[in-house]
């Protein structure tokens, strides 16, 4: 056998194996300098930098202050809750994780698994990723006695809010919920997964209820366990809030309320603190300081009947006849005698259109007193025509109305009062006034758009002296003047006299509110939600949503308790027949015993007097009816 | 006296190769085990990772047997059909490949999750080596072009999946392999201009085209204190690893970085970190010094490969390992920018381990067929 060499030609050339052993031994040297850099020159440096590493800085959470009523009841707390969260550096398998969590918790699992999407970039791979943010007591145990079997599970607790009360005090309270990125960027002292006020007191209230976070540092040793820990300072738990809302009176006021939609408003005039401020339908507040399911929210917002709406103050409807009240004033301060009558027929021709009263026979001769009592549309056309529309725009803005009362809560509305300005900037298509509308607009119909809080607050000044109150809802809130009445005292008390009277004359509206231990005044309201024909139509004839809103807004005084309370129930139907028993509920509760019955035993102390000079703000509000009457 | 070599094939291969690498994988091992101890107290059950690393290293040690048994050269044969299956199994992994953050690089095959940049980097590697062993003396201009032109065509594939890492290791293998060979000095000019000019060419073609993730890295990379306070937290907690190591480590197991959780990716990229705190410059140097004398085994082999086309495969192997090497340490180390490069035997992962394997495979095969002669 013989031994073939391969020709020379395919022998491989080694001029390349030096570069190749070059290149090996650049990497021993460079590593070999870079780590002696790193570890021997440095080392002291990074290992000062390890060692701060094993203090380990953690926020400890400040409880967010509490809510409650004025006699001390609790209506927000704190309560511990439990949430499901996954670490996912430990976490083997992630979908049959998500799974058993959904088996656990009843979850569905598109619904762990979207909170799963939703944070899993945001979330650091060993911290825990809250995938459902509530169980109860039997799931924890549940988990707790499973979760071996499944690594990256945990269980964690926190503080959530509980609002005792849910959907009594929802509008008022509003909710926190889980902050979202704009509120992070708002408040910088936030983290991940806090909740933040996002409705009502809650929101407007954040800052006092919030308080500020603890630090504490631990050391903890390599294998992660604590050894010690520092509390470099303690956290500060939010302010308490104390409201003037009263949790029976609330109560009682929803309940008065019932099934209706629509709202109710106890004041103290004086102050212009607030007693109870029911709205309704409504939605308990709970649930959204968990994750709210898609499908409720949806739920709750597309409702016809707006639970989430705050009707005090988010609502805005025509007034109808208790815009009567503010008329009288304008005319008192014009100069218009009230003992001056009109005769009331029915209706009031005006060229070819007709403007009818709600009394289809007429009331016949009637003076103003009257016309308030029996609440005579017919008076208030002519007179309000008389007056002229640029009038009635001026006293609209001067009593309270087409701005906010400045309720400390969020998005209330300022309504609408018209004008010949209004109308030629807002309506394109008939940018002039026209008289007629001065008619509607004198009976509270028309263009007209108020929130019952703007007419309690009206009715307070009535009472107090002629201040328009700030509303509050917190009991060591300082009474706020935000405008003045420009009604002398005895024009105030003609108006609440003729409120008196409305009740407790026999052809009175509001009679149904009428106590004998009590000397009450109202009026009622029936506010057209569409024109109607010539034919009046029963409430109970008409559908739902065409149907007139009912007012009654009134006032009752006690010994020493004063109180105005407005109700309005939307779609009610007739002021006096809807408004008026929820009304009349209210005051037996706030004044109890028996109704009806002869002799008065409270002094009533707005019976008219005689004119007082001198005062700086009597002068004030001459001069502004003396300017009235010139225009 | 066929028969004769035949037998004592096995005891030409290259041993001291066999040996280092086994000295790596169990070095990798141990350092793993640390790396994952502390999650055994969050109910994480440790023995998976190791239990799963040894039995790749098994398979992967199948792979190495398979591919000394096979006739290196019969590769050169089959260069061509090899890398013409590669670049078709890398334009199909689009249609049946899975996205992983945000890059679709595997295909799911019996189970396993294989990748088939890493098959391309391999057929790159054979291709190239049978392009340049024809031939004598200095490359010239044409089979240059050729051979980037084998190169590039997988290397835009793996860059649009987006694999930054693979792509640039296939041209880094192609790059080492082409000065092995050696070329003419008017190509190395050439050469050389084009990559004074290449920062430009990167900056306005390339730069504009990654994914916000890389393009960060970079940025991250060319200026530390503009980078996002997550991106460094990681990079300088594996640095503050490292460095408190100091000379001679905390100890094995003891390392309180690794174990409070602060170095990232601790299993895979950024192994050596923990091999850093816990053994210190002497555990590091030890490594370094395994993977230089690897790699100058590798060298040797190639030296004295029987022909030209083996000794341009241990080269292509040889530059596979020193660019993986060099990239992931470097990066841990601080001097490079983050790329996802494991580190070749030492670092947790199944596809790397079975790939590597594969690669040492070849070489040995080289290194077993050096004294076989044609029998006439």
């Amino acid at each position: 056998m013989r031994i073939v060499v391969e020709s020379d030609s395919n022998q491989p050339s080694r001029h390349g194996i030096p570069l190749l052993q070059a290149t090996a031994l650049f990497l021993l040297c460079a590593l070999v300098l870079r780590f002696w850099y790193l570890q021997v020159l440095r080392g002291e440096y990074y290992e000062k930098r390890a060692y701060a590493n094993r203090w380990k800085s953690e926020r400890i959470p400040a409880n967010r202050g509490l809510i409650s009523d004025v006699n001390g009841v609790i209506l927000a707390e704190n309560s511990p809750a439990y949430s499901v969260a996954v670490i996912l550096e430990d976490c083997g398998d992630v979908p049959a994780t998500l799974a058993q969590v959904s088996k656990w918790t009843d979850t569905s699992l598109s619904v762990i698994q979207s909170a799963y999407d939703q944070a899993k970039d945001k979330t650091k791979k060993f911290d825990p990723l809250i995938l459902v943010p509530s169980i109860d007591f039997y799931q924890l145990a549940l988990i707790e006695s499973q979760k071996v079997n499944w690594p990256g599970v945990v269980v964690l607790s926190r503080q959530r809010r509980y609002y005792t009360h849910g959907s009594l005090f929802a509008h008022v309270l509003g909710y926190v919920s889980i902050a979202s990125d704009d509120d992070h960027k708002k408040y910088a002292e936030l983290s991940i997964g806090d909740t933040v006020g996002k409705q009502g007191l809650e929101v407007i209230l954040e800052d006092r209820l919030r308080g500020r976070k603890g630090l504490s540092s631990a050391e903890v040793n390599v294998h992660g366990r604590q050894l010690l820990r520092n509390v470099q300072f303690n956290p500060g738990g939010g302010e308490n809030i104390h409201l003037s809302l009263d949790l029976n009176l609330q109560a009682a006021a929803a309940r008065a309320l019932g099934d209706n939609a629509g709202c109710v408003i106890i004041m103290e005039p004086d102050t212009g603190k607030l007693r109870a401020l029911v709205t309704a339908p409504s939605y308990d507040n709970n649930i959204f300081t968990s994750r709210l399911s898609g499908a409720e929210w949806s739920k709750l917002r597309d409702d016809l009947r707006h639970p989430l709406h705050n009707r005090v103050i988010q609502s805005v409807y025509p007034p109808g006849s208790t815009w009567k009240l503010v008329m009288a004033g304008l005319l008192l301060s014009m100069g218009v005698d009230p003992a001056e009558s009109v005769v009331c027929t029915g209706e009031v021709k005006l060229g070819n259109q007709s403007f009818r009263c709600w009394k289809r026979g007429g009331h016949g001769k009637i003076n103003m007193l009257g016309s308030i009592v029996e609440s005579c549309d017919s008076y208030f056309y002519l007179m309000g025509d008389r007056a002229g529309i640029e009038r009635i725009t001026a006293a609209a803005y001067a009593s309270g109305f087409g701005r906010l009362t400045g309720i400390n809560l969020p998005y209330e509305k300022p309504g609408l009062v018209p004008g010949k300005e209004w109308k030629m900037a807002n309506v394109a298509s008939e940018p002039y006034w026209q008289r007629g509308e001065t008619f509607n607009t004198s009976i509270g119909q028309g263009f007209t758009l108020v929130t019952p809080m703007q007419m309690a607050v009206y009715v307070g000044a009535l009472l107090n002296g002629g201040k328009l109150m700030r509303p509050l809802l917190l009991d060591a809130a300082e009474p706020e003047v935000t405008g003045q009445l420009p009604l002398l005292e005895k024009h105030r008390n003609f108006i609440v006299e003729a409120m008196r009277q409305t009740v407790d004359s026999p052809r009175g509206t509001a009679r149904r509110i009428r106590r004998s231990d009590a000397v009450i005044g109202g009026k009622t309201g029936t506010a057209q939600v569409i024109r109607l024909g010539e034919v009046r139509v029963r409430a109970g004839d008409m559908p739902y949503e065409y149907r007139d809103h009912a007012w009654m807004v009134s006032w009752g005084v006690k010994g020493g308790q004063k109180y105005v309370v407005a109700v309005m129930v939307e779609h009610g139907g007739g002021g006096s027949s809807t408004a008026g028993p929820i009304t009349a509920e209210i005051y037996e509760y706030l004044f109890g015993g028996a109704r009806i019955a002869p002799g008065r035993e409270t002094e009533f102390p707005y019976a008219p007097v005689t004119e007082r000079q001198g005062s700086a703000r009597e002068e004030e509000i001459l001069k502004a009816a003396a300017a009235w009457r010139k225009m | 006296m066929t028969q004769l070599t035949e037998k004592s094939r096995i005891w030409h291969a290259n041993w001291g190769l066999i040996i280092l690498t086994a000295l790596l994988v169990i070095f990798g091992l141990v350092n793993l085990y640390s790396a994952c101890a502390t999650r055994g107290e969050y109910g994480v059950d440790i023995e998976y990772y190791y239990t799963r690393q040894l039995g790749f290293a098994g398979l992967g040690l199948l792979c190495m047997v398979f591919a000394m048994a096979f006739d290196y050269r019969r590769l050169e044969r089959m260069a061509v059909p090899f890398f013409v299956c590669s670049i078709i199994l890398l334009l199909l992994v689009p249609f049946f490949g899975r996205e992983v953050k945000g890059a679709v690089r595997w295909i799911p095959l019996f189970g396993i999750r294989f990748q088939p940049s890493e098959l391309a980097k391999i057929s790159v590697m054979v291709l190239a080596a049978k392009l340049l062993s024809t031939g004598r003396g200095s490359l010239g201009w044409k089979d240059f072009i050729k051979v980037c032109a084998v190169g590039l065509l997988p290397c835009l594939i793996v860059f649009i999946q987006p694999d930054l890492g693979t792509a640039v290791i296939i041209l880094a293998i192609l790059g080492g392999m082409i000065i092995f060979r050696g070329l003419k000095s008017s190509i190395v000019k050439v050469v050389l201009c084009l990559l004074l000019l290449s920062p430009f060419f990167l900056w306005k073609a390339v730069y504009p085209n990654l994914k916000p993730y890389q393009q960060q890295r970079i940025v991250n990379f060319i200026n530390p204190s503009a980078a996002s306070q997550d991106a460094m937290y990681q990079r300088n907690q594996a640095l503050i690893a490292i460095g408190s190591g100091q000379l001679w480590g905390k100890g094995w197991m003891e390392g309180p970085q690794n174990n409070l959780n602060y170095i990232p990716e601790r299993h895979t990229d950024y192994a050596i970190a923990v091999l850093g705190e816990e053994h210190g410059f002497a555990g590091i140097v030890l490594l370094v010094g395994l993977f230089s004398l690897f790699l100058l085994s590798i060298c040797a082999t190639a030296a004295n490969a029987k022909d030209r086309f083996g000794s341009y495969l241990c080269a292509g192997v040889f530059f596979s390992f020193f660019w993986q090497i060099f990239i992931n340490i470097g990066m841990v180390a601080g001097m490079l920018p983050v790329v996802g490069v494991p580190l070749p035997f030492f670092s947790h992962g199944g596809t790397a381990m079975v790939v590597n394997f594969s690669l040492l495979g070849i070489v040995l095969s080289v290194s077993m067929r050096r004294f076989v002669f044609k029998a006439a």
